[in-house]
């Protein structure tokens, strides 16, 4: 497949059960890279997510993944990963047989799988705890059992949803850690399915956003934060006369704490900065331009935001 | 102690190795597809149904049932060639002993149990714990992956079925004043068996998955299947008595246990003890085998049909 072919293709998708529309006429493409799939519960994620893997028809329109039929093609399924929020591993059994079996599964032969296993449970951080049951695993280690049951068979594309779930900070940092390596390293192509827009942010270069079963928003994300980029300053005295000389010259100014943050980062807004700063005689203090965060973006567009933004 | 020469310092330098770690490996060798993961689950049902690669707890159930059965055969071959021995050539016979065509009907519950408490653990386990997801987003559809469940029973039921057989074959060979004579005359019975064997087998096995896809407990799936058989035997058998004619006879075919071993005395030609009392025997063969069938294929039909794509 040549760089920059859609992986994944989600044409007119529409999925409804009985009175539920779960997916309403979605359209997008996902590219090489890390993409985010955002949304509150309901919003669609999960049911994308099912018929992108061939577990689910839609009621109309088309899912393509890797340029076949998401549907119809069971061996398409093999170039596949996924890792599912809620509990998938047995406890009996150890991670290195459990993952060579996997990869069995996946149909690669036996002594492929069983070398697969070792360098796969190897890049996820538990090649010494390799041959203990992982019933006897923390949260942390299940999760990257996980990911490696995910990864074993060197899929060209992997969904992880909800990888942090129930991992505290230091783990959840090694978790999207790992995920980024799974692009940038291993090369496969990833989608994040998560409700917090942190991890999203970190991780992502690209963002589909659901709510209610349409598609909100799609694109990357560095557009969706250089869209609200911003300029916050603080000055000693002649704060409201500053303010006045901005609004004078047609700049949109709020007051923000002991500051003001200011809308637009480009060349002319620190020119009229200046000029303000001078006619107002106002000592500077500090002035740095910021970048919103997705967060702020969705909690600013409120009938937008997907619950759990501000996680 | 002498020092090394100069040489041999340096060759002993020269076999010391270093560790590189070479980063994450993309895969390029074979990708088998389908057939594989057919594999791989089927093997994994077996390493299940036998309790291999796990901990003793779970070898204790399968082993058992699999002695039981092979003790059954072990005391029948005694009994039968004790019985040449003290009453001469074809003293067993003529006592009308037990033997192959009979094994079944005497073994019949037990392997019934043994599907019932075992069989379970083979869906049950996957659909508990999750793992049954990560199954179907494999190149594997659901019918595969129980089809590949229900292979991997049915070979470990009839290999339980087929060895107490394979015992009792021996030792009633051995046991016999003149060994070749015996296997001239009663070779016919090994491929008897076998089939028989899997007839038994292919029941069980449907039946035992059937009732596990339906629950998630393997404790429930076993105490239904274990009830359903042990009420049914007598319920059927006093009632068909009570009844009589037609009717009585058709409600004997009710009767779960006996279902295969009908099967099992079409094959052998001959009645077994157990089934000698039940009024359906007095039907046709084919009626027989007909009702054998509906009883297996149906279910497997609706097994199939529970776990189609993505349903579980």
């Amino acid at each position: 497949m040549a760089s920059g072919d859609a992986l994944l293709v989600a044409e007119h998708l529409t999925k409804r059960y009985r009175d539920v529309t779960a997916l309403d006429d979605v359209s997008f493409s996902i590219f090489d890279g890390i993409t985010g799939i955002l949304g509150e519960n309901g919003a669609g994620k999960s049911t994308a997510i099912k018929i992108f893997l061939g577990l689910i028809r839609p009621t109309s329109g088309s899912a393509t993944v890797l340029g076949q039929d998401a549907f119809e093609s069971v061996a398409v399924r093999g170039r596949l990963g996924y890792m599912p929020e809620h509990d998938c591993l047995p406890g009996q059994v150890s991670a290195a047989e459990f993952l060579t079996h996997l990869a069995e599964a996946s149909g690669l032969p036996p002594s492929a799988a069983r070398t697969r296993a070792a360098d796969t449970l190897r890049h996820a951080g538990l090649f010494e705890e390799r041959y203990r049951a992982i019933g006897g695993y923390s949260t942390g280690m299940k999760q990257r059992v996980k990911l490696g049951q995910a990864l074993v068979h060197d899929p060209a594309f992997v969904f992880l949803d909800e990888p942090t779930a129930g991992l505290d900070p230091v783990g959840r940092e090694e978790m999207l850690d790992l995920v980024r390596k799974t692009h940038r390293e291993f090369g496969i192509s990833v989608l994040l399915s998560s409700h917090l827009m942190a991890d999203v942010e970190r991780t992502c270069d690209r963002i589909v956003v659901l709510q209610g079963g349409r598609l909100v928003e799609s694109g990357e994300v560095g557009h969706f934060t250089k869209e609200t980029e911003t300029v916050f300053i603080e000055v000693d005295t002649n704060r409201e006369a500053l303010v006045a000389a901005l609004q004078r010259r047609g700049v949109v100014v709020t007051a923000e704490g002991g500051g003001l943050t200011i809308e637009g980062a480009d060349e002319s807004v620190y020119d009229l900065v200046r000029d303000a700063l001078v006619e107002a005689q106002a000592p500077l203090r500090r002035m740095a331009p910021r970048r919103a965060a997705l967060t702020d973006l969705f909690e600013r567009d409120g009938d937008r935001a997907p619950a759990g933004a501000g996680a | 102690m002498s020092a090394p020469p100069a040489g041999a310092a340096e060759a002993g330098r020269g076999r010391e190795g270093t560790v590189f770690d070479i980063g994450y490996q993309r895969y390029t060798g074979a990708r088998e597809g389908r057939a594989r993961a057919r594999m791989a689950v089927f093997k994994d049902g077996l390493r299940i149904a036998m309790g291999l690669g796990r901990g003793p707890r779970a070898k204790i159930l399968p082993w058992f049932f699999v002695a039981v059965l092979a003790f059954i055969a072990l005391i029948m071959a005694l009994v039968a060639g004790a019985a040449e021995r003290l009453g001469g050539p074809g003293a067993a016979q003529e006592m009308n002993l037990p033997s192959h065509s009979d094994f079944y009907g005497i073994a019949s519950m037990i392997l019934f149990v043994f599907a019932a408490l075992v069989g379970p653990e083979l869906l049950c386990r996957d659909r508990r714990e999750g793992v049954i997801h990560l199954y179907l987003v494999r190149p594997l559809t659901g019918a595969d992956y129980v089809f590949s469940r229900w292979a991997a029973f049915l070979v470990v039921v009839s290999a339980a079925a087929w060895l107490p057989q394979l015992i009792l074959f021996l030792g009633l060979s051995m046991g016999d004043p003149a060994p070749l004579d015996y296997l001239g005359q009663h070779w016919l019975d090994v491929p008897r068996f076998l089939l028989a064997g899997l007839a038994m087998a292919a029941y069980t096995t449907t039946l035992a998955l059937l009732t596990a896809s339906f629950t998630t407990r393997r404790a429930y799936a076993a105490v239904f299947l274990v009830g359903l058989f042990m009420i049914t035997t007598p319920f059927t058998a006093g009632a068909a008595q009570e009844i009589g004619g037609t009717a009585g006879q058709w409600i004997s075919m009710f009767n779960l246990t006996n279902i295969p071993v009908h099967v099992n005395d079409v094959i052998f030609g001959q009645v077994s003890e157990i089934t000698e009392e039940a009024p359906a025997r007095a039907f046709p063969p084919a009626v027989l085998v007909g009702w054998y069938l509906a009883w297996t294929l149906v279910p497997a039909a609706i097994l199939g049909w529970r776990y189609r794509r993505g349903a579980p």
